[in-house]
């Protein structure tokens, strides 16, 4: 690869800016979350394999994202790479099922609200929701923040540049992945 | 998600409302809970339009077509959900790879090696002096390792069935004698019968690896055909001795199948109306069967097996990590 001694930072920027639909390196909002939560799961999604939907916590995420909210939001669709939800008061916001993967979700909303100061040039504060749980906090994209995000985005694109994805671990909510079947059928 | 339908009768299927309606000849009218079909498997006469089909399409779930003396026609799919151009770039290069094809080709065959000498052994265990047998099946078992081309890999696979085949003619009663397989048209009871089963496990795999983004055409043991879903073929050899060939052993051991079951007619022996309906059900009944299993550490069906299968050979295909086929484990 010829991009190999770029920064993955300014690599993703000029993706971003550029006009060229191929531009080589571009980071979802998913792949931050998978990224930080599992680095297999992270190559996975980087290659498109599937995951299985009828997997019941998928079902069930998707319900909650759908109708939380509904009428206080809209979703921001920037690029065709990420597409943030903002609440009607004009913060970001990340709706997730539960909180037990909340690093997860907070460096999602992270990238979010950094993908806006550094490509769209807004600035914006993030709201983490679990609504099941009525929990709500509030996120801020400050230097140590800034700093997360840009080693998580270097992190990915050693990742997602392999071949091959990381071998399976044992974490604790494997058990309710959509690729456990994948990950640990052998 | 996992019930399958079997439809013997003549007539019509039809969306209505919410679910799926069987209209019979005589104008009885039999509701499909749809919710919970993994697929439909049509062996009568039967009309349908393309609302029904809009509407399977929808529910993801797959028809399967059975057409004169219930041989597979061919299969309605859902359109692929997700596909993934990777999956098949990565399949067609394991193809093309002629190290890595016989890698996969031989395991393949190792599985079902395996899976028949399961079936000898716990015959071997119930009376029957097999011993012969199993010795041959595990000469097969090392010759397999000396193969270096895909069709030795093939002679050894046909091989290894004939030895195993020689059990039909001991375990079955008089009046269930088997001698060898025929097909197109089968000749007799007993390969009528493997003839069947056989039919309704590949047309499971076809469902199991549509779920997968695998192209179904594109196989390491058989040759890719222009009809037919190789790949299903490929792995359903794993699960016929746990399949099929159970589920012949029951039902005529404890004679729910008799001779009645059959009907005659020039050179072919074809299972009637309620033979068949008495093999699918029992065979669904067998795809229900829950096996712990050991990585997954949970209870898995016999179906969700086939589904297994397809995803190992996917992750293998996608991440150079190791296929081992099926081998029976309990």
């Amino acid at each position: 690869m010829a991009e190999r001694d770029i920064d993955p930072v300014e690599l993703l920027l000029e993706s971003a800016r550029s006009e060229a639909a191929n531009a080589s390196f571009h980071v979802t909002g998913v792949m931050m979350q998978y990224y930080e939560a599992c680095e297999r799961e992270l190559w996975f999604e980087s290659r498109n394999i599937e995951i299985n939907r009828e997997n019941p916590n998928v079902v069930r995420g998707t319900r909650v994202d759908d109708t939380a909210y509904g009428d206080q939001r809209q979703n921001l669709s920037i690029d065709g790479w990420i597409a943030p939800d903002m609440l009607d008061d004009g913060r970001i916001v990340e709706v997730k099922p539960s909180s037990s993967l909340i690093e997860p979700a907070r460096l999602q909303l992270l990238y979010y609200l950094w993908y806006l100061d550094r490509v769209v040039g807004v600035k914006k504060d993030g709201v983490l929701a679990h609504p099941t749980e009525r929990k709500r906090e509030s996120v801020e994209l400050n230097e140590e923040a800034i700093d997360k995000v840009e080693s998580a985005i270097r992190g990915i694109y050693e990742i997602v540049r392999n071949d091959s994805p990381p071998s399976a671990t044992e974490k604790s909510y494997c058990d309710s992945c959509a690729y456990h079947d994948f990950c640990w059928s052998c | 998600m996992n019930d399958n339908y079997h439809i013997f009768s003549d007539g019509r299927i039809e969306r209505h409302n919410d679910t799926v309606r069987l209209v019979t000849e005589d104008d009885d009218k039999k509701y499909l809970p749809i919710e919970n079909a993994e697929a439909l498997y049509l062996h009568g006469q039967i009309d349908f339009n393309t609302r029904l089909v809009s509407f399977l399409n929808e529910h993801g779930i797959a028809m399967h077509v059975f057409g004169w003396n219930d041989y597979y026609s061919g299969s309605i799919m859902p359109e692929r959900g997700q596909t993934s151009g990777q999956t098949v770039v990565n399949q067609v290069q394991a193809y093309n790879d002629a190290t890595h094809r016989i890698k996969i080709a031989r395991e393949i065959v190792a599985g079902s090696i395996h899976n028949m000498r399961s079936n000898v052994t716990y015959y071997n265990n119930r009376g029957h002096e097999f011993s012969s047998i199993i010795t041959d099946l595990d000469r097969c078992q090392d010759e397999l390792a000396d193969t270096t081309a895909v069709d030795e890999v093939m002679g050894v696979e046909a091989s290894a069935r004939r030895a195993y085949y020689q059990i039909f003619d001991k375990v079955l009663p008089n009046g269930f004698v088997f001698n060898g397989r025929a097909y197109n048209p089968p000749d007799n009871k007993v390969n009528s019968l493997i003839s069947f089963g056989n039919s309704l496990v590949y047309a499971n795999i076809v469902s199991a690896i549509r779920a997968t983004a695998l192209d179904p055409t594109i196989s390491y043991l058989h040759e890719p055909g222009e009809r037919r879903y190789s790949l299903a073929l490929d792995l359903a050899d794993l699960f016929k001795p746990l399949l099929t060939d159970r589920v012949i052993f029951r039902l005529v051991n404890r004679r729910q199948l008799s001779v009645d079951d059959f009907e005659s007619e020039l050179n072919s022996c074809l299972l009637t109306e309620s033979g068949r309906k008495t093999f699918s059900k029992e065979l669904e009944q067998t795809l229900e069967e829950t096996v712990e299993h050991p990585e997954l550490n949970k209870k898995v069906s016999y179906q969700y097996l086939l589904r297994v299968e397809s995803y190992k050979l996917k992750k293998h295909l996608l991440t150079g990590e190791p296929y081992e086929a099926f081998k029976r484990w309990w």
